[in-house]
């Protein structure tokens, strides 16, 4: 087990440093100033102005020095100043993060519950009309882009039965009625476009248990349907399911981004945006480190658990990275 | 029964809206830009099938024209993924070692940022045009193609038929070229439906955001966030184009799906 531990961290400290360095060069190697983007519209700049700010910046330092200096100060907890409002990023960051992270619990919640109702009802008949239903259903959520989900949401709950605010955020230390009223369409919204994944996976994988001998025999016992869908498959399955639910934890982080946008949300996705259109780099950075390191943190810990719960999926995850 | 073994509705939608958005010119009934401020947020009628924005322009000509830059987008961008994901794949494949493992790990480090994420990163670095976009989807995109790529070149290489080719004494790059190649095209023809599908969403979230093409000219995402920004003054403007989206996007999936089922079954009856 400690080796599998150790290999796995290692891996995926490689992944996500190599990561953080595409996304540095990135902005750097791609054409586009960061100075000019922050003087905006000034003009009458003279040269020895604009060589000030980059200086001021560090941006006439080798290529590699500004990578070091960068990732030594975010080991840190420094991830600079923003190059337009002049905050600290750390700063900007953490003031948005408790908010995406709430969304994030209530979408990764509800698409728990959503897969555990839809896929035990899936395989109660493979094949059967539920079954292609709920199948059809998959293929049209895995299809549908999130946003369209919430502009579906908006036009039924604000604009017709006018039951829920379409925009805006209420903090939970303020007032927890409101913040709750708020987050239910932003969090349905999430879930709706999470669950799908989950559904699909849980399915298969509860469908292979279901042909196992150790259900022949729960059969042959005399079990009752639903004491074996909820005493042995649905528990048998969950297992191989925790490795998809860790990734999706890892896509709903960056998920919601455009989410949180749409509803208004000041969570660190509106904060990337907000920082692509004004090229705030600093912000980007900042936010991309710390969306890749949860990422990668994320289903980290999920594969650990895995490993920990069902030694046979370390041997396996092992001979996958040899194939 | 041939015919009926080939013919797929998603095949058919998908080259459907590949067809019309690309005939935009010919078949947009006003022109996509002419105002008519005595008109706007008309609801659908047969004069305007699918009525008309906040200037008051023709919404069924607007999707036509806006399809026909998405599409556009999501064929280049699925051409650049699948041409550089095709070579890193292959080359990964073929060489293995170290050069295997430089180029799958910088492949999985790719996939661990976040698709939209690395798509703001770039768009805020190099800006958004109809040249711009397909290149960054395409990119973003190509690791996923790398990867597959590679998988189904050790898979050929490994084949019996290969042994015996190369046993002739033919060359690698030739052996790569005329059997290896054809043979993982049926697998990179699932990974291209897969990829259209991605570019159209990603070009509609890029846009639906603000940063991806700037109006006076429209994609479907323009088209979505301009309905989005209306969504008080009328529903259709909204409506239509989230629409057209879902269903190229769901045509695209379900084509690739289709594909790979029928590779999977045609392995298995082997």
């Amino acid at each position: 087990m400690g080796r599998y531990l150790l290999r796995r961290a290692l891996s995926s400290s490689i992944v996500l440093a190599t990561s953080l360095i595409l996304v540095f060069l990135s902005i750097r190697i791609l054409p586009g100033d960061p100075v000019l983007a922050r003087l905006g519209a000034a003009t009458k700049v003279t040269p020895e102005a604009l060589e000030a700010l980059r200086e001021e910046a560090g941006l006439d330092r080798p290529l590699l020095a500004q990578l070091f200096s960068w990732l030594s100060d975010a080991l840190r907890g420094d991830l600079g100043v923003s190059y337009i409002s002049q905050f600290p990023v750390t700063q900007l960051i953490g003031e948005r993060l408790p908010v995406t992270f709430e969304l994030t619990f209530f979408i990764i919640v509800l698409s728990c519950i959503f897969a555990l109702i839809l896929a035990p009802l899936s395989i109660l008949k493979p094949g059967g009309i539920l079954d292609r239903f709920i199948g059809t259903m998959t293929s049209i959520g895995l299809s549908i882009p999130g946003f369209v989900v919430g502009i579906i949401f908006i036009l039924i709950f604000s604009l017709t039965l006018q039951w829920l605010p379409s925009l805006g955020f209420v903090p939970i230390k303020e007032n927890i009625g409101q913040n709750l009223q708020l987050m239910i369409m932003p969090s349905i919204t999430g879930a709706l476009t999470a669950t799908p994944y989950l559904v699909r996976y849980l399915r298969a994988s509860m469908l292979e248990i279901k042909q196992s001998s150790f259900i022949r025999t729960a059969e042959g016992k005399g079990l009752s349907d639903s004491r074996i869908m909820f005493r042995h498959i649905l528990p048998n399955s969950l297992v191989p399911t925790l490795t998809m639910l860790g990734l999706i934890v890892g896509y709903t982080l960056s998920g919601v981004i455009i989410i949180e946008y749409m509803f208004g949300l000041p969570g660190i996705g509106s904060l990337a945006i907000e920082g692509a259109f004004k090229r705030d780099y600093a912000i980007i950075q900042g936010v991309s480190l710390v969306i890749i390191s949860l990422f990668i943190l994320t289903t980290l810990c999920f594969d650990i658990l895995c490993g920990l719960v069902d030694p046979r999926l370390r041997v396996a995850k092992d001979r996958q990275n040899e194939i | 029964m041939r015919f009926k073994k080939r013919f797929s509705i998603s095949g058919f939608i998908v080259l459907a809206i590949v067809g019309i958005t690309l005939s935009a010119p010919l078949l947009s009934p006003y022109d996509p830009y002419g105002i008519d401020v005595g008109e706007p947020f008309l609801g659908p009628s047969w004069t305007h099938l699918m009525g008309t924005d906040d200037l008051g322009r023709d919404l069924f000509s607007r999707i036509l024209y806006g399809g026909r830059i998405t599409v556009l987008i999501a064929i280049a961008a699925t051409i650049v993924a699948l041409v550089i994901g095709t070579l890193w794949g292959m080359v990964a494949g073929v060489q293995r070692g170290w050069v295997d493992e430089i180029l799958m790990r910088t492949a999985d480090a790719t996939m661990a940022i976040p698709q939209i994420l690395f798509a703001l990163v770039c768009v805020s670095a190099v800006g958004s045009s109809v040249i711009s976009l397909p290149i960054i989807v395409g990119l973003l995109l190509s690791p996923t193609t790398a990867r597959m790529a590679r998988t189904a070149v050790v898979v050929e290489l490994a084949s019996d038929y290969v042994v015996a080719a190369r046993a002739t004494g033919l060359k690698k790059s030739r052996l790569i070229m005329t059997e290896v190649l054809p043979n993982i095209a049926p697998q990179l023809l699932v990974q291209l439906s897969i990829n259209a599908a991605a570019a159209v969403m990603m070009e509609a979230s890029l846009s639906f955001i603000g940063l991806g093409i700037q109006p006076p000219d429209a994609s479907w995402g323009t088209l979505m966030l301009q309905g989005y920004g209306n969504l008080w003054n009328t529903n259709w403007y909204v409506f239509f184009p989230a629409l057209v989206v879902t269903v190229t996007i769901l045509a695209f999936n379900s084509y690739g799906e289709r594909i790979r089922v029928s590779l999977d079954s045609r392995k298995s009856s082997t």
